[in-house]
């Protein structure tokens, strides 16, 4: 699809980012805090970051309590759940109620919650593929996954009438969105989540899978981990984990550029079982509806 | 068995069992079926039912009796009987059904727009009871005017059993087969027999049944031409050699741009690399890995 020239217009309202919701205060910090090695972290400091957020500390707690996150038996305080699950699960728990927080309830007709449920899908779909392909880093997957549409946060908020154009060309022709905002506005939630990632001041390799999952990035530093997210999100848009509705195409995960960038840092990629993926897949679809239900519409 | 292991397990409150899991994972290896983590309840349930014939009181003596028994090899089967039973109805698949509607059908009929002749043949392969074809059959029919307008349609049925077979013929339905079907399909293509369904003859008329063993390696070979292959839970309970052998006929018997369709978490990973795992929305389909030789079709 051959993209209209970028909107003067549009393009001076993206430059005034005041307005979008800001990363919530505690998560920043913690972040940071958790690029630290392992042994250098201290369970009690995680706590009380986290806990300076009382309601971030209650979603935080009703997230650890989901069999998505492995636990099985009640837990009912925040250090609790971060002795029982670790402290890397409780930090990918963290962001996800952060960043589930963040977009308008309802953007101009568009109900935001089939975005959140597919980011949250795809962070454990990134997680899960990135542990069965041996992928180094599986915290930094579900990082990546859950961030990479941001851009979509900045579409609802700057743009919400021709977001909503793009978005029910997309839904009416079953086309996937970046094509759509790509003809209706002439770039995609990659070019606006790079803005906000910038202002996040995300590390440069979550900047690159927000802002260049949908294009070409073999040349990036960061290419394996954005082929990561280019596989899990198409998985997810193509199953009940999707943007609110279906694309009407046909995919081949083998031919998709991500799938060459991916091999060549994990190479049991090419004997890797895609169908039984899917399936598994399959299991999250409910549990991940009523958790953002239950965490986003609070 | 004792119900009170069972039903504790059957909570699931704690970590899903790891011989349940090794149960889980032997029938996928064995079978191609795999039950993701929501469904391992349904798994628990029917190794149960198992477990309550063989007196057996943990899944790890059970699993003893999968894999170390002599009669490993009948209690695989008895267990996949139960994976499987109540499995078919009409509309078992909705999702699928939308994908070949949505996706399939106009890539197929794309495919094909540059020969005269207009015709598709579809094969439903373990038919078992009809209801798949049938399905098939009516929702061919709703597209008769729209997407199919000017297109004949071959439906073929086959299976080994001939009382399913004679089942399917006389294609009289209770309220178990039919309970997917919603009242705009009931109405339009069933009749009401005593408390039961039967299938209109419009819908009838439009498959063929034959019976057919899909390790008969001269008959597979008449099969041919075919757009689409459906072979849902039968594969399951062949070996790996049968299972490559019957996969191999179906690629052979499948135009360049055919589709196979198999059941529902049905997979055919390590079985053949001839064939390329692709997804639809909602479903997942095997395609030839060369589907370069549209020029070539024979028809």
């Amino acid at each position: 699809m051959t993209a209209p020239p970028i909107k003067p217009s549009l393009l001076s309202r993206l430059e005034d980012l005041h307005q979008i919701p800001t990363i919530p205060a505690v998560l920043a910090p913690l972040l940071r805090y958790l690029e630290q090695p392992a042994e250098q972290l201290d369970v009690q400091k995680i706590t009380d970051m986290i806990a300076q957020d009382k309601s971030l500390a209650a979603q935080c707690l009703q997230m650890a309590n989901s069999p998505l996150f492995g636990r099985w038996q009640k837990v009912d305080s925040l250090r609790g759940a971060i002795v029982g699950l670790g402290m890397q699960r409780i930090s990918d728990i963290a962001m996800s109620c952060g960043v589930l927080n963040l977009a308008p309830k309802d953007a101009d007709g568009i109900d935001p919650v089939a975005f959140w449920e597919h980011s949250l899908g795809c962070a454990l779909v990134c997680r899960h593929f990135a542990r069965n392909i041996s992928y180094p880093d599986p915290g930094k997957a579900y990082l990546a996954g859950l961030l990479h549409d941001i851009g979509i946060i900045v579409n609802l908020c700057k743009l919400p009438a021709e977001f909503r154009a793009a978005f029910e060309i997309a839904r009416d022709q079953g086309i996937p969105l970046h094509e759509a905002e790509s003809s209706v506005l002439g770039f995609n939630h990659c070019h606006t989540g790079h803005f906000l990632a910038n202002k996040w001041e995300l590390s440069k390799d979550l900047c690159d899978v927000v802002s260049r999952h949908h294009s070409t990035y073999e040349d990036s530093e960061h290419a394996a981990l954005i082929a990561l997210v280019e596989i899990a999100d198409l998985l997810c848009r193509m199953s009940g984990l999707n943007h609110g509705f279906i694309e009407k195409r046909e995919v081949n995960l083998l031919d998709q550029p991500g799938f060459a960038a991916l091999t060549a840092q994990c190479p049991t990629l090419k004997d890797f079982d895609w169908a039984r993926l899917t399936f598994e897949l399959d299991s999250y679809m409910d549990e991940v509806h009523s958790l953002v239900h239950a965490i986003y519409r609070k | 068995m004792t119900a009170a292991p069972v039903q504790s397990t059957l909570a699931l409150v704690g970590p899903p069992d790891s011989d349940l899991i090794r149960i889980r994972d032997l029938v996928y290896q064995v079978a191609g079926i795999f039950h993701p983590d929501t469904k391992l309840r349904l798994l628990l349930e029917r190794c149960g039912r198992r477990m309550k014939e063989l007196n057996t009181t943990s899944l790890r003596e059970y699993f003893e009796h999968l894999t170390v028994k002599p009669t490993r090899q009948v209690e695989l089967v008895a267990l996949l009987n139960e994976i499987t039973i109540g499995e078919t109805c009409f509309f078992r698949s909705q999702p699928q059904l939308d994908a070949l509607l949505q996706v399939v059908l106009p890539k197929i009929i794309e495919a094909k727009a540059k020969f005269p002749i207009r015709r598709l043949r579809i094969w439903s392969a373990g038919c078992s009871t009809g209801e798949e074809p049938y399905t098939l059959s009516m929702v061919i029919q709703e597209e008769a005017q729209r997407l199919l307008k000017d297109w004949s349609i071959e439906i073929l049925a086959t299976d080994l059993n001939e009382r399913s077979l004679a089942h399917a013929k006389n294609a009289v339905y209770g309220t178990y087969s039919t309970r997917h079907l919603s009242q705009y399909y009931k109405q339009k293509y069933f009749t009401p027999v005593a408390e039961q369904l039967q299938v209109q003859p419009s819908v009838r008329n439009a498959v063929t049944f034959s019976r057919l063993n899909l390790s008969d390696d001269a008959r597979m070979t008449f099969m041919k031409s075919m757009d689409l292959v459906f072979c849902c839970n039968v594969l399951i309970y062949f070996d790996l050699a049968s299972k490559r052998r019957v996969i191999q006929h179906f690629y052979n018997n499948l135009l360049p741009h055919g589709y196979l369709f198999l059941g529902h978490s049905e997979s055919l990973y390590s079985v053949n690399d001839d064939f390329n795992l692709v997804h639809l929305p909602g479903a997942t389909a095997y395609v030839k890995r060369d589907r370069s030789l549209g020029g070539k079709l024979n028809l």
